[in-house]
């Protein structure tokens, strides 16, 4: 008997021994319990997106452009259904375009490339070769691609929220944002000529003026855009914003390709196999105004 | 039986030893201050034996009148002995009169400007401190000739926000002629002038006006700081010949060079970042001469001909330098040692 309350009372003291040796894992318990236990990582946030819509002019410039560069200017509305996403459009217009340093080299009547049978379908020329006609000087630039407008229908992510510290003495609130949409583009570029493209019953040969003649075409694509917004002041931002719009087009309107190996060698016709990908990258600038006018404070 | 009191004795150990955390003492509150302090209605003796003992049969009859800020009686909270008997003594005492006229609910509704610093203490120092950078460079504004290659950074930091530093960047064998040149060269019958580099280096300024922190997702936080530099160094380049590949064989020629650059820095750690830079090296160039020389081939070197040769190194170059811009963009990684420091002050 005595034997048996012996191992009785050994049993109950093992087992609230082991409950005691877990006090510290309660301990433990408690920490993640505490005060901090499901906090956010900022309180008092400045919730500068959340429920407003933002309005922002933009001027917009092309970069590594291979013939004329263009300058945009438009605006983006955003609806922000959260701190962290929304949803907008970005338009722009093709204001002003210029030519690049290889534009005006090619275009040079002097030292620029020469106006004779061997570039008569690639150069803009005067005079119709085919037609016995002597050839002469018309501009290339008059030949190369332009964008005319853009429109973007657009989700904005807001994955990165902080500030920053400007000389020990400015302090701006900012945020990084990736926006993926649809990209439609409007764009001019030489039509489509050659044996087989005909205007009015007649073949158009690409050694006719005529055929320099640019024409319009809408492209699709998808497009993306990862930029900084700062805010001065409640209702003002200042944004900064690098942009992509990949697609293809013909910029000089040459005939380069179409037949041989690969179609890698010109068909004396210019088409769709002429034109080139290219990412079409651009740097936008913005200034923007924020409804309401005061952004709400997080908890 | 020997071994079930071992077993117990073990058993007791082990439930004891965990309410030895529970049985520590209590920090000891400030002495109470003897002459406020109201005597004990019992009469007893004012000085017991066991200071634990006496504070804690003190602390909730007399505020303690010296000490840290909690032991100061609140306004409105002194209806304690002690609290009263100042104000009755002294009614225009300063607590005396803030219990009478501050409502604190009213108070609570105040806007409170606090001035808080943006980034209270930054996260990486710098100053004193090597940085190692090795890299690679894009190119990003020559179409015509892809110029990247690898590169290594060394700066010293000789305040937070300075550092003096050299690099270099490699790229040789790494130059690519885009297929653009050659469609272009075959439409238009006009050619591109184009230059391979070498090598560049320079000796550089860093100056780090800007540092600040992001969370991300709302969940985790980094640091940043943006950088500026500047420098000037020598860089190697060699036109490719195009206009007459037969006759001409360049050879590398140095050039002066400035550069310019602005940069970010992602830290990970104290002491290991990512960097992210666009530096524009800006130098007088010289390049492959559009038009052939039209005398023989045959004249030689230091007769009347020569001067018109096409063999002569002299007609390959264009009369004018060029100012090129080579806009790079450098992704790399920093590293700075030594890998940790101390703050001079605290948070």
């Amino acid at each position: 008997m005595k034997r048996r309350f012996v191992k009785s009372a050994v049993a109950a003291l093992a087992v609230a021994g082991a409950m005691s040796a877990s006090g510290a894992a309660q301990a433990q318990e408690v920490e993640l319990t505490g005060p901090l236990k499901g906090a956010p990582a900022i309180r008092h946030e400045r919730l500068y997106r959340e429920g407003r819509f933002s309005i922002e002019p933009t001027f917009s410039f092309s970069l590594l452009d291979q013939y004329r560069r263009t300058f945009l200017l438009g605006g983006r509305l955003t609806y922000n259904i959260k701190d962290w996403l929304g949803i907008g459009v970005w338009g722009a217009y093709g204001l002003i375009s210029s030519n690049t340093d290889l534009a005006t080299e090619i275009d040079n009547p002097v030292t620029g490339s020469p106006r004779d049978p061997l570039t008569a379908i690639n150069v803009n020329h005067t005079g119709d070769p085919s037609q016995g006609q002597a050839m002469g000087y018309a501009p290339f630039t008059d030949q190369t691609a332009k964008m005319n407008w853009v429109l973007a229908p657009q989700i904005t992510f807001i994955p990165f929220r902080g500030k920053l510290a400007i000389f020990n003495k400015i302090f701006v609130d900012a945020d990084f944002y990736v926006a993926p949409g649809v990209g439609i583009i409007g764009i001019q570029e030489r039509g489509d000529c050659g044996p087989n493209t005909t205007v009015n019953g007649q073949p158009l040969l690409c050694s006719n003026p005529a055929s320099f003649a640019l024409t319009s075409r809408t492209k699709f694509t998808a497009t993306f855009a990862v930029g900084f917004t700062f805010y001065p002041a409640d209702m003002v931002s200042v944004g900064v914003e690098y942009r992509a719009l990949p697609f293809s087009w013909n910029r000089a309107g040459f005939d380069s390709r179409g037949t041989g190996t690969n179609g890698n060698f010109p068909d004396q016709q210019v088409n769709s196999q002429d034109e080139t990908f290219d990412f079409n990258q651009m740097i936008t600038i913005s200034v923007g105004v924020a409804l309401p006018l005061h952004p709400t404070i997080s908890e | 039986m020997k071994q079930a009191r071992r077993w117990l004795l073990l058993a007791a150990a082990l439930v004891l030893l965990p309410q030895a955390a529970y049985a520590q003492r209590k920090p000891k509150p400030p002495k109470p201050a003897p002459p406020t302090a109201p005597a004990p209605a019992g009469g007893t003796s004012a000085a017991p034996a066991d200071a634990d003992a006496d504070a804690n049969a003190a602390a909730p009859a007399a505020p303690a009148a010296g000490g840290d800020a909690t032991a100061t009686p609140a306004p409105g909270a002194g209806a304690g002995a002690g609290g009263d008997d100042i104000c009755q003594i002294t009614p225009d005492a300063p607590q005396c009169a803030a219990a009478k006229e501050i409502n604190f609910a009213e108070e609570a509704k105040k806007k409170v400007h606090a001035e808080v610093y943006a980034v209270q203490q930054q996260y990486v120092i710098k100053a004193r401190r090597f940085e190692i950078m090795p890299y690679y460079n894009f190119t990003l504004n020559d179409q015509f000739v892809g110029h990247n290659g690898p590169g290594l950074a060394l700066n010293y930091y000789i305040t937070q926000v300075l550092a003096v530093g050299v690099n270099g960047t490699w790229y040789g064998g790494l130059n690519t002629d885009s297929d653009f040149n050659f469609q272009n060269r075959r439409a238009a019958r006009i050619a591109v002038p184009l230059n391979n580099y070498q090598v560049s280096g320079d000796l550089n300024f860093t100056y780090v006006p800007m540092y600040g922190k992001f969370a991300g997702f709302g969940d985790f936080i980094f640091n940043y700081d943006a950088f500026l530099e500047g420098g000037v160094g020598l860089i190697r380049t060699e036109p490719i010949p195009v206009i007459d590949p037969d006759n001409r064989k360049f050879d590398w020629n140095n050039y002066v060079n400035f550069d310019l650059g602005i940069g970010v820095r992602i830290f990970f750690t104290r002491w290991l970042a990512a960097v992210l830079e666009v530096r524009d090296i800006m130098f007088f160039d010289k390049i492959e001469a559009l038009s052939i020389a039209s005398g023989s081939t045959t004249s030689a070197p230091g007769t009347a001909g020569y001067a018109n040769n096409p063999l002569n190194p002299d007609t390959w170059y264009d009369k004018n330098t060029h100012f090129t811009n080579d806009v790079q963009l450098q992704v790399g990684i920093s590293l700075f040692l030594p890998t940790s420091f101390e703050y001079r002050l605290p948070k």
